[in-house]
């Protein structure tokens, strides 16, 4: 028994760390010399740990830009997403209408079409609305995400019928109802599909790089690629803005872990 | 406070009827039951006085106020439900506030309405808590203090002991009676248990199938109940039904053949008519007597104070059912004689409804 424990943890602890070692080798890259890290064999550890490549990012290149630009974009994006697919997945779930699940049945149908094969109808489309080279044209994608509806209603399901109808005889209109009994219901799934959002327009590269044109604009993914075709030699300048990508998402799933799981669970479990 | 008129409600879902045409009065300060099978309709009823559900066709008048078409919450009800519906991310106070609350009543009186009723439910201590710390019957009674809070001009209870166990279900039984005197809020009640039926109603209301059966006081569905389907409905053990043929002189056969005296009835069936004898568990006298027939003991459920003795006349027939104080003499396969008082005998007719007894006049 002892055993078995031991080997079941030494084996998570060895995939843990297969994970986690290209992360942590990135971080210790981003602080190396230039051409450090392209030895043979390379280190692991930077000889001399300079913040140079960090002091270039921001000031030669201005990624502080960028950063604030991918901030602002996945901010809005997850603030307009939550703001359509939540209500749109409640009533889905829980609000009589003609239509409901002839409409619902068509958007999981949907479902399986995969993202790319829409790009360039949906590019012609905004291109047409004169909102190619806008953010309102890189957000339109993310405001009722599939998936995310699909998510609040199966989690809404699980809402008793009768709590909602208390609420009714209660005197609380529709919109009471959403906001004071089923949002704070909702919370661990609205966490959860935040953070999705959040992480999926963060990392999103495809959709701004065909709809951004002006440089001002980039978000970090690409501005990064644009840096990397002339800079494709610098590994540690590269690792660097790597770093910068990576770790505020990263920090912010830890920091929301608690909520996140809860919510997978339930939301599968209920769901 | 108010009345309830209920006019000729008939709800179809589809194109299933479940309430078929139910007028209903309750007065001003009356405690109403409406008892029923499942799937009688008794719930949609209730949920349709709420505002819940739309009438297909028919009226709801509380008091002097036409509500069929308003909304839940301007009709001055209150309703609990089933499953408590609490709402688990509040704490008690917030729970029973939340009505208020949305009303836009100033704080003063929301704290004054909130500490009034849970006074009255003796939850003081539990206003800080939320709902998952709390047990069934304190849900229960919360659910309850939610329904005061609101001052309703009605209670609707759906089938609010239902997910107690036995014990508590007893004493929550007593809550609402005395509840019930304290407060003196017209109530209606649905419930499938007819104990709780017989127990608390002022006035039953039997419902099947969408039709009302029979309304009137627990006493009176029990001494006169107006068929067959009422007669075996209330009471446990369920009224023994012996089918039989009239013969002769306030007499009838027996399906074994054997004869029994009957009670006078206008008018009184004719020789050769199918009849159906309904005689009360505790109706059934053992030990000789006139008329008296003789039956083996087949089956005895002892219950402590009380044996439920199940009586056969010949194989194959339903046994009857007598129930008596058990003193631990009987035994199974036992010969007695028993007697049927013709003053207790229900008599119904081949469609199953009551023959009046001349003494009823």
């Amino acid at each position: 028994m002892s055993l078995r424990r031991w080997t079941v943890t030494l084996l998570a602890a060895i995939v843990a760390l297969m994970t986690i070692a290209p992360l942590l080798w990135m971080v210790s890259v981003s602080f190396m010399a230039r051409g450090e890290a392209s030895q043979f064999p390379p280190p692991l550890l930077p000889d001399s740990p300079t913040l140079d490549n960090y002091r270039m990012l921001f000031g030669t290149f201005g990624l502080g830009r960028f950063l604030a630009n991918s901030i602002l974009v996945s901010t809005l994006a997850t603030a307009l997403a939550l703001l359509f697919t939540v209500p749109a997945g409640y009533a889905f779930a829980k609000l009589r209408f003609r239509g409901r699940d002839a409409t619902f049945r068509m958007l999981v149908a949907a479902l399986v079409v995969p993202g790319q094969i829409g790009m360039l109808p949906l590019f012609l489309e905004l291109k047409a609305m004169g909102l190619v080279n806008s953010y309102a044209g890189a957000l339109i994608p993310w405001l009722a995400g599939i998936f995310g509806i699909f998510l609040v209603r199966q989690y809404c399901l699980s809402i008793p019928d009768e709590m909602l109808e208390a609420a009714r005889i209660d005197g609380a209109g529709e919109g009471e109802i959403l906001r004071r009994i089923v949002l704070p219901l909702l919370t661990p799934i609205i966490v959860t599909l935040a953070l999705f959002v959040f992480l999926s327009s963060w990392n999103d590269f495809m959709w701004p790089l065909i709809i951004l044109a002006d440089q001002n604009l980039y978000t970090l993914p690409v501005a990064l690629a644009a840096m990397s075709r002339e800079h494709v030699q610098d590994n540690e300048l590269m690792m660097a803005g790597a770093v910068v990508t990576t770790l505020p998402v990263l920090i912010l799933f830890l920091a929301l872990q608690r909520f996140y799981l809860s919510g997978l669970l339930t939301g599968s479990v209920k769901g | 406070m108010a009345g309830l008129t209920i006019r000729d409600a008939r709800k179809s879902f589809g194109d299933t009827d479940v309430l078929k045409g139910v007028s209903i009065d309750v007065a001003d300060g009356e405690f109403a039951v409406i008892v029923g099978p499942s799937g009688c309709g008794k719930s949609t009823l209730l949920r349709s006085v709420a505002g819940l559900e739309e009438l297909t066709g028919g009226s709801i008048r509380i008091g002097d106020r036409d509500v069929t078409t308003l909304a839940p919450s301007d009709r001055g009800i209150a309703m609990v439900f089933q499953s408590y519906a609490l709402y688990p991310h509040l704490t008690v106070y917030e729970n029973m506030a939340f009505g208020l609350k949305i009303a836009k009543a100033d704080k003063a009186a929301i704290d004054e309405a909130v500490r009034r009723a849970a006074t009255i439910l003796n939850i003081e201590p539990l206003l800080e808590r939320k709902p998952a710390a709390l047990s069934g019957g304190q849900r229960q009674r919360v659910a309850i203090g939610r329904a005061i809070v609101r001052q309703p001009q009605i209670f609707l209870f759906d089938e609010p002991l239902s997910n107690l166990d036995a014990d508590l279900r007893v004493r929550m039984r007593y809550e609402f009676a005395s509840l019930h005197r304290q407060l003196g809020t017209t109530t209606l009640y649905v419930t499938h248990d007819q104990v709780e039926a017989m127990t608390l109603a002022d006035r039953i209301i039997v419902l099947r199938d969408g039709r009302i059966e029979q309304v009137g006081t627990p006493r009176e569905l029990y001494e006169r109940p107006a068929n067959i389907f009422v007669a075996q409905f209330l009471g446990t053990p369920r009224m023994n039904i012996l089918p039989a043929v009239a013969a002769g002189e306030a007499q009838a056969a027996l399906a074994d053949g054997r004869r029994i005296a009957l009670p006078a009835t206008t008018p009184a069936p004719t020789d050769g008519t199918d009849l159906s004898i309904g005689i009360r568990p505790e109706d059934i006298m053992l030990g000789d007597g006139p008329d008296a027939l003789s039956f083996t003991v087949t089956f005895i459920e002892r219950l402590g104070g009380l044996a439920t003795v199940h009586l056969g006349a010949r194989d194959g027939d339903e046994p009857l059912r007598c129930q008596l104080r058990d003193d631990g003499t009987l035994a199974e396969g036992d010969r007695v004689m028993a007697h049927f008082p013709p003053e207790r005998l229900h008599l119904f007719d081949r469609d199953g409804q009551a023959l009046a007894r001349s003494t009823d006049e």
